[in-house]
This record gives C-alpha cells, sequence and structure tokens, in this order.
C-alpha cells in the first residue's frame, strides 16, 4: 500500500514536471546568453546562467519599464472598483430573492461568454465619443466589465453560505443590513473574497485585447501589448522575449502560490454550481 | 408585491427604521453591478449592432458622417467567402481543442483522484498554465515550436518520430495544430478541476459492486465512470465551446490568423476589418455574426442547467 502510493507520488511529479515544461523553458531561455539559444542540441540547463536578458530588455528599456507601469495602473483600480460592486451584488443576490435575480444573474453569466473583440470594437467607438480612447479610466472600465460579472457569479455561492442565524443576531443587536454583512457576513467569505481578488487580478494584469484597441499611444499600453511590439521589433531576439514574458509572468506565479488553495478551491466549487 | 421599485434608487440610506420590507434597500445592493454591467456590456452590443447598420470607415466615424446602409454589410458579409473561411477555421479550431482539453484533462482528472501524498500540491502546480497571461503562454508556445530552433522539433526528432524539423507556424495544418496545443494546454486544467468535482461525486460503492461482480477496470471505467461523469463532462464542452470560440490572443500572437487565412478565425476576422482595415461597420457586422452561435450554444446551456437546478 505504501509503496503503491510512493509511485503515485512520483508519477504525479513526473506528470507535473512534463506539463510545466513551457514554463521552465521559458524560463530557462531568459537565463542564457544571446548566442545559447542557438545551441544544438539546446542547453537544457542554461551555462553559465546570465541576467543579461533582464538587464537589456526590462530594466534597460524604458518602453518595458512603461509598460509594467501601465499595467500596475490599470490593474489596482480595476481591482479595486470590482470588489466594491461584485462584493454587494453577489451578497444582494445570495441573501434577497428579489423578482429581478433570475435575469441578472442571466445578465452575469452571458457577459461573461462574449467574445472580449465583440465588446472592443462598440466600446472603441463609444469611447472615442466621451474622450476615453487611450485613457486609463477606459481601460479601467474595460477591464472592470470582464471582470465584474465574473466576480458576481463566483462570489455568490460564498454568500449563500454565510448562515442566516448569525446574521439575523446581528440585526437583532440593533445592526443595520449593510452593518450586519460588514461586521458578520463579509469575514465568513473571506476565502471567496481572497479567490476573487487574486482570479481579478490574474485576468487584469494579463488582459490583452482591451489594451491593443483601446491603447494608442506607447504611454498607456499595458505590458502585454508592449510584449507583442517587441515580438514584432526585434523578430527572434528570444532571450529577451522570455526575460519579459518571464517579467510579465512572475507576479501571477507569486500570488498564485501564495493563494492557490483559496483559487483552485474557488474554481472548482463555484465553476460547477452557480 | 411592490416590484415596480426602481433599481438605480439614490445610494442607500439604510437607516429607515422597523419597516419589515424595504425593498429599494435590497435593490439598492446589486443596482450598481447591474448598471455597470448594463452600461459596458449591453449597451456596446446594443451599438454595436446600429454600427453595422452604417457604412463607417474610420475617417467618416470620426467625422461624424457615417452613412446608414441597412442591411447592405450584412448582405455584404455573407457573400465574403472569408466569412464562411471564418467560421469553418473557427468550428474546427474550437471543436479540436475541446476534444485534446477534455482528453488531457479528463487522464489528468481521473489520475488526481486518486490519493497520494503531495496529490493537492501537484494538482496546483498544473493548473498554473489555466491563469497564465494568454500573452505569455503564446510567445512560449511560439518558441517551443519554432522550426529551426525550437524544444519540440528537437524532442521529436531525437526520439525519431520525424526526421526533419517541421516549421510549425508555416504551413496551414501544423499552424492549426499548434494553436490548437497551445490553447489545450491553458484550458486542460480548467477541464480538470471540473471533471475532477465530477469524480468525487461518483459513489464509491458501485465500483466495488462492479469489482466483485469481475469487472476490470477498463470496465469499470467505461460503464461507470463515463457515464457518470455525462452531465459535467457537458458543462465541460459548453464552456470550452464559449471560451474556445471567443480566443483571440493566442491565435493572434501566434499566428496572426496566418499563414494565409488558415487561422483566421472569426475574432481575428472581426478584428482585422475594424483595427486593420479600418471598416467599423462591417467589424461591427462580423461581431453580430459571430455571436449568433455562442447565443445559441448559451441559450441551450441555461436550459441544461436550469434542469439541473430543478432536481
Amino acid at each position: 500500500m505504501r509503496t503503491r502510493t510512493l509511485g503515485l507520488s512520483l508519477t504525479g511529479l513526473v506528470v507535473a514536471v512534463v506539463y510545466l515544461i513551457p514554463v521552465y523553458w521559458m524560463v530557462a531561455t531568459s537565463l542564457k546568453e544571446t548566442g545559447d539559444v542557438f545551441n544544438t542540441p539546446p542547453d537544457l540547463v542554461p551555462k553559465p546562467p546570465t541576467l543579461a536578458a533582464y538587464r537589456d530588455a526590462v530594466f534597460g528599456d524604458s518602453a518595458v519599464l512603461q509598460g509594467i507601469w501601465s499595467s500596475t495602473i490599470i490593474t489596482i483600480p480595476t481591482l479595486l472598483l470590482t470588489l466594491a460592486l461584485a462584493v454587494p451584488a453577489a451578497y444582494g443576490l445570495a441573501r434577497f430573492s428579489l423578482r429581478v435575480n433570475g435575469v441578472v444573474m442571466l445578465l452575469m453569466l452571458a457577459a461573461q461568454m462574449l467574445p472580449t473583440i465583440s465588446i472592443a470594437l462598440p466600446m472603441f467607438a463609444i469611447f472615442s465619443d466621451y474622450g476615453l480612447v487611450d485613457t486609463y479610466a477606459g481601460l479601467i472600465i474595460a477591464n472592470t466589465s470582464l471582470a465584474l460579472p465574473f466576480a458576481v457569479v463566483m462570489l455568490r455561492p460564498y454568500m449563500l453560505a454565510i448562515p442566516q442565524d448569525l446574521m439575523d443576531a446581528g440585526l437583532l443587536d440593533g445592526c443595520t443590513g449593510f452593518r450586519a454583512f460588514r461586521k458578520i457576513g463579509l469575514p465568513l467569505v473571506q476565502p471567496g473574497l481572497i479567490m476573487v481578488a487574486t482570479l481579478t487580478f490574474v485576468m487584469t494584469w494579463g488582459e490583452f485585447v482591451f489594451g491593443l484597441t483601446l491603447a494608442t499611444s506607447d504611454a498607456i499600453q499595458p505590458i502585454t501589448v508592449v510584449l507583442n511590439r517587441f515580438v514584432a521589433q526585434f523578430g527572434t531576439q528570444w532571450t529577451n522575449l522570455m526575460a519579459v514574458s518571464t517579467v510579465i509572468a512572475i507576479p501571477i506565479i507569486v500570488i498564485f502560490v501564495l493563494l492557490q488553495k483559496y483559487v483552485v478551491a474557488g474554481i472548482s466549487e463555484g465553476g460547477i454550481k452557480d | 408585491m411592490s416590484t415596480t421599485v426602481r433599481a438605480a434608487s439614490a445610494p442607500a440610506k439604510a437607516t429607515t427604521r422597523r419597516r419589515p420590507r424595504r425593498h429599494w434597500s435590497r435593490y439598492a445592493y446589486i443596482a450598481p453591478a447591474v448598471v455597470f454591467v448594463a452600461a459596458t456590456t449591453l449597451y456596446p452590443l446594443y451599438y454595436n449592432i446600429s454600427l453595422s447598420l452604417y457604412d463607417a470607415p474610420i475617417q467618416k466615424f470620426l467625422a461624424g458622417t457615417i452613412e446608414f446602409v441597412g442591411l447592405a454589410n450584412y448582405a455584404e458579409e455573407l457573400r465574403n467567402p472569408q466569412l464562411w473561411t471564418g467560421l469553418r477555421v473557427s468550428l474546427i479550431y474550437t471543436i479540436a481543442t475541446i476534444a485534446l482539453m477534455y482528453v488531457i484533462g479528463l487522464a489528468l482528472a481521473v489520475f488526481f483522484n486518486r490519493k497520494f501524498v503531495g496529490r493537492n500540491a501537484v494538482r496546483a502546480a498544473i493548473f498554473l498554465p489555466y491563469i497564465l497571461p494568454s500573452v505569455v503562454a503564446a510567445n512560449v508556445w511560439r518558441w517551443i515550436l519554432d522550426g529551426s530552433y525550437g524544444l519540440v522539433n528537437h524532442a521529436l526528432m531525437s526520439v525519431g518520430i520525424i526526421d526533419a524539423p517541421v516549421f510549425w507556424l508555416g504551413q496551414g495544418n501544423s499552424a492549426m495544430v499548434a494553436v490548437v496545443l497551445a490553447t489545450a494546454w491553458t484550458m486542460a486544467p480548467f477541464a480538470m478541476l471540473l471533471l475532477l468535482a465530477g469524480l468525487q461525486n461518483i459513489p464509491k460503492g458501485l465500483y466495488e459492486a462492479a469489482s466483485l461482480d469481475g469487472a476490470g477496470p477498463v470496465t469499470r471505467f467505461r460503464r461507470i465512470t463515463l457515464p457518470l461523469l455525462r452531465p459535467v463532462s457537458l458543462v465541460v464542452a459548453l464552456l470550452g465551446f464559449i471560451y474556445t470560440f471567443r480566443t483571440f490572443d493566442t491565435i493572434f500572437i501566434m499566428t496572426k490568423g496566418g499563414p494565409g487565412d488558415a487561422t483566421t478565425v472569426l475574432p481575428i476576422l472581426a478584428y482585422n476589418e475594424a483595427f486593420v482595415n479600418f471598416e467599423l461597420g462591417s467589424g461591427a457586422t462580423i461581431n453580430t455574426l459571430m455571436l449568433v452561435i455562442p447565443t445559441v450554444l448559451a441559450l441551450f446551456y441555461f436550459r441544461a442547467t436550469r434542469k439541473e437546478d430543478a432536481l
């Protein structure tokens, strides 16, 4: 019995290693000398590892630094706005059976299923009327439109799980509805909040289509779009391209390693039963 | 009862004391999110449809002189062979991706359904590709599928599967294989999670009874696992379809829709029309036509899930 689970553990490790080879290859390439990526057979381990690509293509490239900055400026307000709107909405949908609930849930689910380009095109036209093309505000609105319906749908099951008795006790103690929710409900749904915040961050940080269509000037474009320009500009400078890709992936990987248990549990629960 | 309360009432002043039914404050919880989503999704969709009725090259659009042409854009697009090629490419891409994603996801789910030390850590690690930014994943796949120096060609050649390098992104068929592979790699962990949840709902007793009756692992998988996974599989297939049908980033980064139009799926076609040819009207028309298929599927999905809720 014990040897069998040991065998399974080892198999599991092999499966994970094989599945993540592309991620390893990105990082390994980013640590190679420019010329070494053309070695045959390829060096499976960079020898010697060098940070040259990071020095040149990340810290030495003002466009890349600007892109990282723009992504940050877009992601943080999007995250805050999404949570500020989604938390009360998910709570309202879970706790009150209003007649509009069905329609609202349908709207939230349908909004997630639209191709981004079908929203980006008319948004470009609408935003150009309001002077929002090529502004951070425009990108924050666009990204929130993507994250918000998702956040509402994913948070609702957590809100449904708040015990009614606890909320009633709060209301009897003289809390108003919203205060009872803030003091009693909110702490209970913390795992859900962490999950939704993480995934909103992930979505917004990696978003590409809105960045491509709604940001026309270099100063506003998120790093995902700057990376794309990199491809055209330098063709096959693979070490640099992989270094910038790694830098884009690092916040995602770090956050995921720290918070994966919330994310994985949240998706498997929220994904099945809305 | 009083359901005609306006959704967009003033910010909730939750001070009206002790009235047992304070509907307006209840609507205030959901109103801001509903207004936001309606303004940023429904309104653009409406705008898209109205834009599709105009001849709107970008110069005219910016000058405010677009011309109403009725359904002319639709007539033109429906006669446009590119649209039909795009539809075919989209369907091939979507169906192939779902199939591969499902097979990988199911294999992973069956494996991770067994208990072993370190299972959760390994399962979480495999989940990473799903949340990796698609531009990152697409560029990494572009690199490992590179014709001259790619890892995949090297591996395939060293074990003798191919004897000359394949320029994956350079030819139509292999470019399709490449984008399917890259997309399935990012989507399979999602399928794995849903299918794993499905597997855990299958009563263990069924397997024990089948074993006593002399059913081997293959029979048990075919006769118990697959049939009982059907509802979850359906959800995976439908969500997979909806999410893959709308894919833009991965293909845009890997092939830009090429070579030729071999990987020009409908979202790429709509983008090209609006942001490369700068024909906003016909871009909007392609958008509307493209939405027909996921809309039909979504309706099907809602009906299916509603039935499940009723159980």
